[in-house]
């Protein structure tokens, strides 16, 4: 058994592929059409080619009261691990990102969060140990 | 951008205005209650939600128009219990953010199968991978079965 997909809930599929390439960097993968959606995957430049993002389509109401509920109370729903917070940090609030949270020590990391336009927080983060 | 939490918080709660069908306050009322300008308010919106209110306003009412289409409510009543007066305005804009008149769509989606019906609607959490067309599962399986433990740097 392995990990190989973990998976985001997004409210649009498009924007969201613009936003994870885009603006945060990473690579598509996949972009196949099923049905009325698509399944979209991404990977990371820095990291294994093999371990995959999906984004996925939130049209289920479930999905969408948990997204919603979530990013109304601040909570984070995936984290990505970065080798310099502050340079990204800048990098990122120069292209126009929503941060709710500055790169702040805490514990063994320094973490900010921010908004990824497609209805969830994601935790940066740095390990400083 | 950087939004404390207060400010944050009233977003979201402008967010959550904005799905009133019936009496959506307005943009104006929305940013006074935020606290900030009628401009900014829209700026910070966008840049969190990703779209600007009015656009978010649609949204929200054409998700709820094709949940009840998918049930069986005509296009009419459809149209009045999102908000909509005119059915033309509901029509033309529901063809223009999805590509067919509404009730092509509530045609489409009625004569699908019940249990093809859920995969195109709601699908579940990572459900669509057992749905790939049959000429892609290849591509998808293979970098399964071949990726194996090796680091790509």
């Amino acid at each position: 058994m392995r990990i190989k997909l973990t998976s985001l809930i997004v409210d649009d599929q498009d924007r969201a592929l613009r936003f994870y390439t885009e603006v945060l960097g990473f690579r598509k993968k996949h972009d196949i059409p099923v049905g009325e959606f698509r399944w979209i995957t991404v990977t990371s430049p820095e990291g294994r080619d093999d371990l995959e993002l999906v984004l996925e389509p939130n049209a289920n109401p479930a999905g969408k009261a948990f997204q919603e509920a979530m990013f109304s109370q601040g909570i984070p729903l995936a984290a990505f691990e970065v080798a310099d917070i502050a340079r990204e940090y800048a990098r990122l609030d120069a292209a126009g990102v929503a941060f709710t949270r500055k790169p702040t020590p805490t514990g063994p990391v320094v973490l900010a969060v921010m908004a990824d336009t497609c209805g969830n927080l994601i935790q940066l983060y740095q390990p400083t140990e | 951008m950087f939004l404390r939490h207060e400010g944050f918080r009233r977003l979201c709660s402008a967010r959550d205005a904005l799905k009133d069908y019936y009496d959506p306050p307005s943009i104006a009322e929305l940013a006074r209650e935020v606290g900030i300008s009628p401009y900014h308010f829209i700026r910070q919106f966008e840049a969190v939600f990703g779209i600007t209110p009015h656009q978010y306003r649609i949204r929200v009412r054409l998700d709820r128009a094709r949940t009840l289409l998918a049930t069986g409510y005509s296009v009419t009543r459809v149209c009045m219990e999102v908000g909509f007066t005119s059915l033309g305005s509901f029509s033309a804009l529901f063809s223009r953010r999805g590509g067919e008149p509404p009730s092509n769509y509530r045609r489409r989606v009625l004569r699908l199968p019940p249990d093809r019906r859920d995969l195109h609607l709601t699908p579940g959490c990572l459900s669509l991978l057992g749905h790939l067309p049959a000429a892609t599962r290849h591509e998808v399986g293979r970098n399964f079965e071949e990726a194996g433990d090796r680091p790509r740097v």
